[in-house]
Formats: C-alpha cells, sequence, structure tokens
C-alpha cells in the first residue's frame, strides 16, 4: 500500500515518527517534491485567496500526491500537543478543508484525530481507527509506533544540539551526518518561523545557510527544550491559544532575555494571522528591551534579492554594534 | 472604577448589567469609520477584523474616560483567550493605564472566574447580583424575540424605514429597565409598536428568506456589517441570523443541558463537513447553513471577517455545501476596505439569483 505524505506543515516537525511507523507497518512512503513555484501556482489556485501561503502550500502538495498512485493520503486533524492548548483553526480543521474542496481527495485522506499531552504524539490509541481502516491490527498500530517514537525521540534529540530540523531528519533516517559548521562565529542569531515557514525552500528560501554562511550562528525553536520554552511563556498571564505560535513567542521571549543572542529575526509567510499578533509583541518589546529585531514577511512575489538585502544589511548592523560594543569596554 | 465594555450587538444588555451592580458606566460609542481605523492602526495587520474593531472600540471608552474594560471571551473562542492580553499590551504601550476583566468559559478557569465576578460585583449582594442577571437574560431574551420580528417585517414595510426606527426607539425604551417586570411591560409595548407598523401583504410563495451565518461578530454587529439586514429587507427578503445573544448566552455561560440544545443541534448539522469544534463558529456555520437549507431558505450570505482562522475553513468548504444542498451562498469578507455600494451590488445580484432560482422552482 502507497501512503503519500505532503512535504508541508508539520511533515518538517513529524516526518521521522510518521515515516518510520508506516514503513514498519509494511506500507511504501511517498513524499511530495520539494515546493516549486509551479506546485504552489496549483495550490494558490486550489486555495480561498485570503488563507495564508503555508496553506496554500500544503494544497499543492496534496494535488501533486492526488496525481501519483498513492493510495492514501496522510494528513492527520492536529488538534491538540498540551493541555488547554489548541493548534490553529487551520490545522484543526484541515481534513475537512482539504476533504470537501480538491476534487478526488475526499475519499483517500487518512486523518486521524491527534490529541495529546505533550510533542510526542506516538499513542496508539490515536491511531487505532486508521488502523482498522488500512485493515491492520492494533498490535500491528502499536509495534510500528513504538519503532517510529524511538526515530523520533533521536530526532529531536539531535535537533536539540543545534541542529536544523533537515539536518537532524537527514541523520536519523539516512545516517547523514550534517557538515561542519564555520568555526568562526561571531555572531547568533535567534530565529522565529514555524518549521513549515523556516525550512521550506520556497518560502525563506534557505534562510539558515545563508545566515550561517555569514558566520551567524542560528538558534531555532525546536532546537530548544520544550519544558523550558514553557516555562518561558509562564510569566504571561495568558498564552495564545496555539501551540506552535506559543512556542515561537516563548522562543522570542527567551532571545529577548538571552545575552548570548545578538538579534531576532522573526520569519512569517503571508496571510498568517498568530504571526501577526506575535510579531506586534515582540515589537513592543524588543523596543524596551533594546534588541535588533527583524521581520521578514514572505508571499509569492518576494525575490530571493530582497531577502538577502535585508538579512545582510541586519547581520551587517549587529556586527557594527557589537565592535562599537567592544571598542567602548 | 468607570467601568466599559466593547461595542458588538445590542449593547444595552451589557449596560444594564454594570448599572444593575452599580457601577458607573460609560457606554462606548457605536464604531464609525473613526473606530475602524484606530483600531486599524494600531493593531497587527493581519489580526482578525474584530480584534481592530474591539480595539477602536476601547480607545474611544478611554477616550472619554473608562478606566476599566470588561469583555467577554466570546468574540470567537478561537482568539478570545489572548484578544485581552494582545489588547491590554497595545493599549499600553500607547500610554493609557488600564484594566481589562475578560470573561471566558468559567469552567476553564473556575477560580479566576470568580475572582474576576467578585470585581466586577462591586461588593453587591449576591441577591442583587442574581436579581440583576436575571433582568438582563430576560431582557436578551426579550430583545432577540423583537430583533427576529423586525427582520422578517421590513421587508414589506410600506414606508421604508419604518421598522430601524421602531427598532432605535424599542432600544431606548429597554434602557429604563430595572426589574424584570419592566422587561415584560416594556416587551409588550414594543409588539404592539410594530403592530401598527404598515406592510405589505405578499403571498407565502413570493416570499424570500435568507439566512446570515458567519462570525459572530461581524453578524451581529449592524455597524461593522454594512447593516447586512436592513439592505437584505430594503431588498425585499426576509432575515434570520444565527446568532442571537441570549443564544449565545445559553450555549456559553447557562449552566444546565437544556439550554444548550439548539446550538448543539446546529453543531451536528455541521458534522458532516466539519467533524470537530476548530474554533471561533465555524462549524456553527457550516451547521446553520444545513439548517436553512433544510428549513427551506432561499439563501444564506456568509459573513467573514477578514482574516479570520476559522472562517476562512468554511469559506473553503461552503461551496461542496452549496452544492451538495442545492442553496445559492454568498461569502462577504469584511474589513476596513469593504465599500458599503461594492457589497450592495454583489447583493442586489444575489437576489436577482434567488428570485430566478424561485421561479424556476414554482413554474
Ligand atoms: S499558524 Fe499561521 S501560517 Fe500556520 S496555518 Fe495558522 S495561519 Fe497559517
Ligand atoms: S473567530 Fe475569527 S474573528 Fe473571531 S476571534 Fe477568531 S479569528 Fe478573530
Amino acid at each position: 500500500m502507497k501512503i503519500g505524505i505532503p512535504r508541508a506543515l508539520l511533515y518538517y516537525y513529524y516526518y521521522p515518527l510518521w515515516k518510520t511507523f508506516f514503513e514498519t507497518l509494511g506500507c511504501e512512503v511517498i513524499i511530495s517534491g520539494k515546493t516549486t513555484i509551479d506546485l504552489l501556482d496549483k495550490g494558490i489556485k486550489a486555495s480561498v485567496s485570503d488563507i495564508c501561503v503555508p496553506i496554500k502550500i500544503l494544497n499543492g502538495h496534496v494535488l501533486e500526491l492526488l496525481e501519483s498512485d498513492v493510495d492514501y493520503i496522510f494528513l492527520p486533524r492536529m488538534m491538540s500537543i498540551r493541555k488547554g492548548e489548541f493548534f490553529c483553526p487551520k490545522f484543526m480543521g484541515l481534513p475537512d478543508m482539504v476533504r470537501h474542496s480538491l476534487p478526488g481527495a475526499k475519499d483517500k485522506i487518512l486523518f486521524p484525530n491527534i490529541s495529546s499531552l505533550s510533542d510526542d504524539i506516538s499513542d496508539d490509541k490515536l491511531y487505532y481507527d486508521m488502523g482498522q481502516r488500512l485493515g491492520v491490527t492494533d498490535k500491528n498500530i502499536k509495534e510500528s509506533l513504538k519503532e517510529g517514537r524511538k526515530v523520533w525521540n533521536e530526532f529531536r534529540r539531535f535537533s536539540k544540539e543545534d541542529y536544523t530540523a533537515l539536518e537532524a531528519m537527514d541523520y536519523v533516517l539516512e545516517g547523514k551526518l550534517p557538515e561542519k559548521q564555520v568555526e568562526d562565529i561571531n555572531i547568533t542569531i535567534g530565529l522565529m518561523g514555524y518549521v513549515y515557514d523556516v525550512y521550506d525552500d520556497l518560502v525563506s528560501m534557505g534562510i539558515v545557510d545563508r545566515l550561517r554562511k555569514m558566520g551567524v550562528k542560528v538558534i531555532t525553536f525546536e532546537m530548544m527544550d520544550e519544558v523550558m520554552l514553557d516555562r518561558e511563556l509562564d510569566s504571561m498571564k495568558k498564552r495564545l491559544f496555539w501551540t506552535f505560535s506559543n512556542k515561537l513567542l516563548a522562543a522570542g521571549y527567551k532571545f529577548l532575555k538571552d545575552e548570548s543572542i545578538d538579534g531576532i529575526i522573526h520569519v512569517t509567510a503571508f496571510g498568517c494571522g498568530p504571526d501577526s499578533l506575535i510579531g506586534k509583541l515582540m515589537e513592543i518589546d524588543s523596543e524596551k528591551l533594546g534588541k535588533p529585531f527583524m521581520t521578514i514577511r514572505v508571499d509569492e512575489h518576494t525575490g530571493e534579492n530582497h531577502l538577502q538585502t535585508r538579512i545582510e544589511a541586519f547581520v551587517d548592523m549587529i556586527y557594527r554594534k557589537k565592535s562599537k560594543y567592544i571598542k567602548e569596554a | 472604577m468607570k467601568v466599559s465594555f466593547p461595542y458588538m450587538g445590542t449593547t444595552v444588555i451589557y449596560k444594564k448589567l454594570l448599572e444593575l451592580l452599580g457601577h458607573e458606566v460609560i457606554e462606548p460609542p457605536e464604531p464609525t469609520q473613526r473606530t475602524i481605523d484606530l483600531g486599524v492602526k494600531y493593531s497587527p495587520e493581519f489580526a482578525c477584523f474584530p480584534l481592530k474593531v474591539v480595539l477602536g472600540s476601547y480607545i474611544e471608552a478611554l477616550e472619554i474616560g473608562a478606566e476599566t474594560l470588561v469583555t467577554s471571551g466570546g468574540h470567537g473562542p478561537c482568539r478570545a483567550g489572548f484578544y485581552g492580553e494582545t489588547h491590554k499590551k497595545i493599549l499600553e504601550n500607547m500610554g493609557y493605564d488600564v484594566d481589562i476583566i475578560v470573561f471566558d468559559g468559567y469552567k476553564r478557569d473556575i477560580m479566576g472566574t470568580i475572582k474576576k465576578v467578585l470585581r466586577v460585583k462591586n461588593g453587591k449582594p449576591w441577591r442583587t447580583v442574581w436579581k440583576a442577571i436575571k433582568t438582563v437574560y430576560a431582557m436578551a431574551k426579550a430583545l432577540d424575540g423583537i430583533e427576529k420580528r423586525i427582520g422578517q417585517m421590513r421587508a414589506y414595510e410600506i414606508h421604508r424605514g419604518d421598522c430601524t426606527k421602531a427598532w432605535q426607539k424599542i432600544k431606548k425604551s429597554f434602557d429604563d429597565v430595572k426589574t424584570i417586570e419592566d422587561v415584560e411591560r416594556i416587551e409588550k409595548e414594543s409588539h404592539i409598536l410594530l403592530d401598527e407598523i404598515a406592510l405589505r401583504d405578499v403571498p407565502d410563495s413570493d416570499r424570500l428568506r435568507i439566512g446570515i451565518v458567519g462570525e459572530i461578530y461581524v453578524v451581529m454587529e449592524q455597524s461593522i456589517n454594512l447593516r447586512i439586514e436592513e439592505t437584505l429587507g430594503s431588498l425585499g427578503a426576509e432575515v434570520e441570523r444565527s446568532q442571537y445573544i441570549s443564544e449565545w448566552i445559553d450555549f456559553n455561560l447557562k449552566p444546565g443541558a437544556s439550554a444548550k440544545e439548539h446550538e448543539l443541534y446546529i453543531l451536528k448539522k455541521g458534522e458532516k463537513y466539519i467533524q470537530e469544534i476548530i474554533g471561533g463558529h465555524a462549524k456553527q456555520t457550516v451547521g446553520h447553513i444545513v439548517d436553512y437549507a433544510e428549513r427551506g431558505f432561499d439563501g444564506v450570505v456568509h459573513l467573514m471577517p477578514f482574516a479570520c482562522l476559522p472562517e476562512l475553513v468554511s469559506q473553503s468548504i461552503i461551496p461542496t455545501i452549496s452544492k451538495d444542498y442545492n442553496i445559492p451562498v454568498i461569502t462577504l469578507p469584511i474589513d476596513e476596505q469593504t465599500g458599503a455600494a461594492n457589497v450592495l451590488t454583489r447583493l442586489e445580484a444575489f437576489m436577482d439569483l434567488i428570485r430566478n432560482n424561485k421561479k424556476t422552482k414554482t413554474a
């Protein structure tokens, strides 16, 4: 049986789990290709116009998989991975949206309801219903998830050693070790952004590599410990409702306080409501604390040059600030 | 403590509750273009439209002396919890020293709710509080009944504007309410007032009925949705909204299962298209469309605020529902740029479509 997984949204966070799980079950896993302009165009045509870019991209990936010969497309309904918090409504309604708006999708989508208490979403109970649809036993599900969990934990552990999600994935799935980073690191930048923005080539155009080439060390939220991030938010009276937005904001607050972080960049894709709120809060607080903060908002038309120029200017500014500080000291 | 609240729908209800508890109430002005402009100016760009308008409304209330803002999370559960915090931060950054008390579903945070209630309770004995709540609830029910009736009558008034004028007058007269008996008396008087309005006689077969669905704020707040009910009325359609304030109270605040029946029924109807509650009123939106279709309505207007997360999901699904149930649905996104003229043109075309449908159906 062929299971398609779109290379979009939480692919960048859970793929090691899902891939191992399905393969241990005996399925063949097909992932859609990298996001291209062409794919995005198809996604745009299939989506309502005001929806955020990441969802348009997702639609493009699902369409690509629908054209291939997969038996099912795996698109879990991400509800919650923390008590009292939820995913962005678009995640919660994603399978509904796809099934009822993309032609031919209706009977092909596998969408277990994912509701768990932590980031680890490998609880077998969540997948039993899906197992029935696939004709596999609960025992099978359980054992395959166990394998998946192992790989995913390894993936997370590796991420937290300052490797990007892509590097960590390559490592746990292919055994490929990441290239060594440049030695003379001068500044560190906290990069705020959802995994599906930061690691999608079309959205952020390889921003991590670009920064690294400039001698910058990059820290993202998924390199940080979940429990620590969680504690970070306790200072707020109210959290955001959406889990991943919370993670971003927590990382942002941590970056603001952390002396070793020289500046913060927030990458956001056009049309994201939650990001807009996060951005505003960061804007207010970074100004208060005097830490450089920049937002890069990417849409269908943002060119590479534009992005490159802006991050160069930002990095330059931090360099200057730093050397001035060293001179004065 | 000078208390105010965000403007939404029949505000006389919030005002009354706070007044009966002995607060000095600053009534926020009805939103105007200025309110919207202020809100848009100080809000993050991709925040949903209601968040912006409510911010504008707060600023205007603060300008005329409000010190504490009381609000419920009900503008859309998806963002509700965070609304208050974001507003507070933005207002503080603008230099306002303000206290915002947000009431959410009490189940989520019982202690917190009790503390907030004690503050709003204002040292009044519980008996007074209970009486105030009962009075205001009766008032909400009465006003909703009247408003529903007006929604039907407006299509047939002989003198354009009679119904709206009566409605304004009725809302004012409810301002004098002190007890439940007052509510009952004024309700009766109001219906008598409506009885006097001259209406055209239209045979049942020619009546056009339109349901309005969508996110609660834009559905309920006429100053934001370009007075959609009046517009549709003047185009000859009876309207019914998916949300009335008393229903909201029933579902969100009133304990007990029977109060929730209607909403659960609607949610059930939406199940086929949106399985889970995904925040806001998306599931209700699709449920109401199915319900209106089954009840033989002729069309549905779907109102969605710009950048509303859950309604973008329902918007994506609506074409399928419209086809499955063979009912025309028009989606109107609402934001600061929505022009009245443009909306009118679209609604006129929509009404033509519906009339034609009806003709071919009955022919
Ligand atoms: S969090 Fe933002 S980018 Fe992600 S799905 Fe929601 S609106 Fe889109
Ligand atoms: S339901 Fe929509 S409009 Fe209401 S708070 Fe949520 S996002 Fe905003």
